[in-house]
């Protein structure tokens, strides 16, 4: 066997392994009866129905030929990701400032193109325009310094 | 008269001095996005979000409607100067525009550009101000069955008319009411989907998942492309159109609006396909055919009319029936229920300020986006100097704030975190993301109606047959579906996208 639609294929799997979650976890909840639907009756209609369809891409994939997926680059999308989870880390305890700076400085590494005295320089002007644009402007509740 | 009195409740609320000031804070920020590629008027208006939490229900949607129409002029302005679309709906006018530019006559491609998206920006305030009234007092007397239909068939004509593989954008739609029903069910106060996340109580963060999906993919996925530098030619010259132009153009730019018009209205159309379709039909009928594709003027007059008109007419399905044509509609109507207003038909009658004076806000927004452009369109094209590794970390930075603010609540974060990843993948597989979003906003709506209309039948799926409008909304989806699936009309369709 052979996989002729790379794209298909995969989309087909992603939407399979969704399928499958949807369905396991909607087993427990009640589906009723059709005139008094219960919580688990939608759920569970819509995960065989998205089952269906990424067999239908997985098996569709396998005749019909298709275009490659293009290479995964790793770098710009972990960088971002590993970004924004510092900040949500440290938000709450260590307040916008340091949390925007390390957020800006890792992701911009997402880019090759970055260089440090110029991400630097951003993150402090980035760090100085939220704080007068939330915090005082908006008075959106954001703590600015570490709590001591 | 109904209308006038209308018209003057919003000119009251839209001229007020706040409200003036945000409509002009939205426009002036949705020319700058639209100017800036990639960034969309998605992504900035769900960055926005927070900061419209703290105005007026009024003011915010005055300001987030400024931001989309706004990005339609500046995207326009470097497609013409720098052949580089800074938004996806001016992909067209790059043909003829930055051809026009080439041969020196930036300064009419731009004029016309401005004048014709003033024109149908007017006129499709007025079609909205005379559709939406009927419409709303329609869809007043639809039932669950009609409404359960209505989204179905609005969700289908999202499907047929997204990119790609229809079969992947149901599939999407799907994932996207699934994931729209996660957190706490309000009919028997089960928490579904929540894998034992006290985070996921109340669902899933509609800000968190499309900022990830727009903002954070999009970033990641631009990143790996090689930047194109396009070159800004030198001199604008002259900005306003000859006589000559303008009589050439008038044509165009009524076609250009018509068309937009129509399809701003339909789900899963506005300002995008507007254009692509406009630009097609004036190659089709414009005569003489001359010289399209060398800088041809009603090249450009014809998408810009479609675009601006698209991007003003998609407002009428949200605000009648509450239901998103596209995602920034989709953001629109999270924005409403941020501040506590179900967006539907009862929108005008209860808060008649709100929708008539969003309405009379977008003609003052147009005639100062015009103002905004002509004069200072030197201005914009510096801030494509801004170079894309200085711009990204700040959007992901404001993101993250964005996303933040909405419950305090850095679970939201994470959970942005785990969808920037998904989207990215989806942007790999050339999964449109689209369906989703308004999947997602649909799907506790969806199941609402569907269970109320199965309670009122007993049970019986008969129902969604029997009732003739609803009937009615179901033969057009099948239709739309056969239509897509039969391979003749397939190879145009894609032939149609394509160009």
């Amino acid at each position: 066997m052979k996989i002729r639609a790379e794209k298909d294929f995969w989309s087909g799997v992603m939407f399979l392994g969704f399928a499958l979650v949807a369905i396991v976890a909607a087993r427990h909840y009640s589906t009723g009866s059709g005139g008094k639907m219960g919580p688990g009756y939608f759920p569970m209609m819509l995960g065989i129905a998205l089952a269906g369809l990424g067999a239908l891409l997985v098996g569709r994939s396998l005749v019909l030929e298709g275009t490659r997926v293009t290479r995964l680059q790793a770098r710009p999308i972990l960088m971002i990701v590993l970004g924004v989870i510092l900040f949500g880390l440290m938000i709450p305890y260590l307040g916008l400032v340091v949390a925007l700076a390390a957020v800006t400085v890792v992701s911009a590494f997402a880019s090759r193109e970055s260089q440090p005295l110029e991400v630097a320089a951003l993150a402090a002007v980035l760090a100085a325009f939220s704080v007068g644009i939330f915090v005082y402007a908006l008075r959106l509740p954001l703590t600015v310094w570490p709590a001591l | 008269m109904d209308f006038v009195s209308n018209l003057s409740l919003g000119f009251g609320v839209a001229l007020s001095a706040q409200n003036l000031g945000y409509c002009f804070i939205g426009a002036l920020l949705g020319t700058v996005v639209g100017v800036l590629p990639g960034i969309g008027p998605v992504t900035t208006v769900a960055m926005l979000l927070p900061i419209s939490f703290t105005l007026q229900p009024v003011s915010a949607l005055i300001m987030l409607a400024g931001i989309y129409y706004g990005a339609q002029y500046g995207g326009s302005t470097t497609a013409i100067l720098v052949n580089i679309p800074g938004e996806a709906s001016s992909v067209v006018t790059t043909i003829d525009g930055h051809q026009m530019a080439l041969r020196g006559r930036a300064g009419p491609a731009l004029g016309i550009a401005a004048l014709g998206s003033f024109f149908a920006g007017c006129a499709a305030t007025l079609l909205i101000s005379i559709a939406a009234p009927p419409l709303a007092a329609i869809a007043l007397e639809f039932g669950p069955a009609e409404y359960f239909s209505l989204m179905v068939c609005g969700l289908i004509a999202a499907v047929v008319l997204a990119h790609g593989s229809i079969v992947k954008a149901i599939a999407m739609v799907i994932l996207g009411l699934l994931l729209g029903l996660a957190g706490t069910d309000v009919n028997s106060g089960i928490r579904r989907f929540d894998f034992g996340f006290q985070g996921l109580a109340d669902g899933i963060e509609f800000v968190a998942l499309s900022m990830a999906i727009y903002g954070l993919a999009e970033v990641a996925y631009n990143l790996e492309r090689k930047d194109e530098q396009g070159v800004v030619t030198q001199a604008v010259g002259r900005v306003w159109p000859g006589w000559a132009d303008i009589k050439t153009c008038i044509p165009s730019i009524l076609r250009g609006t018509a068309l937009g018009s129509i399809l701003g209205v339909l789900p899963g159309g506005g300002a995008l396909l507007a254009s692509f379709a406009a630009y097609t039909l004036e190659k089709k009928v414009a005569r003489p055919p001359r010289s399209f594709g060398q800088g041809d003027i009603r090249g450009v007059a014809a998408p810009e009319s479609a675009n601006n008109a698209g991007a003003q007419t998609s407002f009428i399905p949200m605000l009648t029936l509450g239901i998103p044509s596209n995602p920034t509609m989709a953001m629109m109507i999270g924005a409403l229920m941020i501040h506590g207003i179900a967006p539907g038909p009862r929108v005008m009658t209860e808060r008649p300020e709100l929708f008539w004076g969003v309405v009379a806000s977008m003609w003052v927004g147009n005639l100062m986006l015009v103002i905004l452009n002509l004069p200072l369109v030197g201005v914009w094209v510096r801030f494509l100097r801004i170079p894309y590794r200085m711009l990204f970390p700040a959007i992901v930075g404001f993101c993250c704030i964005g996303t933040y603010t909405i419950n305090s609540n850095a679970f939201d974060v994470f959970v942005m975190g785990f969808f920037a990843l998904f989207g990215y993948l989806c942007l790999k597989l050339e999964c449109e993301p689209a369906p989703l979003i308004l999947g997602f906003v649909l799907g506790p709506l969806m199941e609402e109606n569907l269970r109320r209309a199965l309670l009122i039948s007993r049970g019986d799926p008969m129902v969604f047959v029997q009732e003739p409008i609803s009937l009615g909304f179901l033969i057009a989806s099948a239709l739309l579906l056969v239509v897509v699936a039969a391979p003749a009309i397939r190879a145009k369709r894609e032939e149609a996208l394509q160009e």
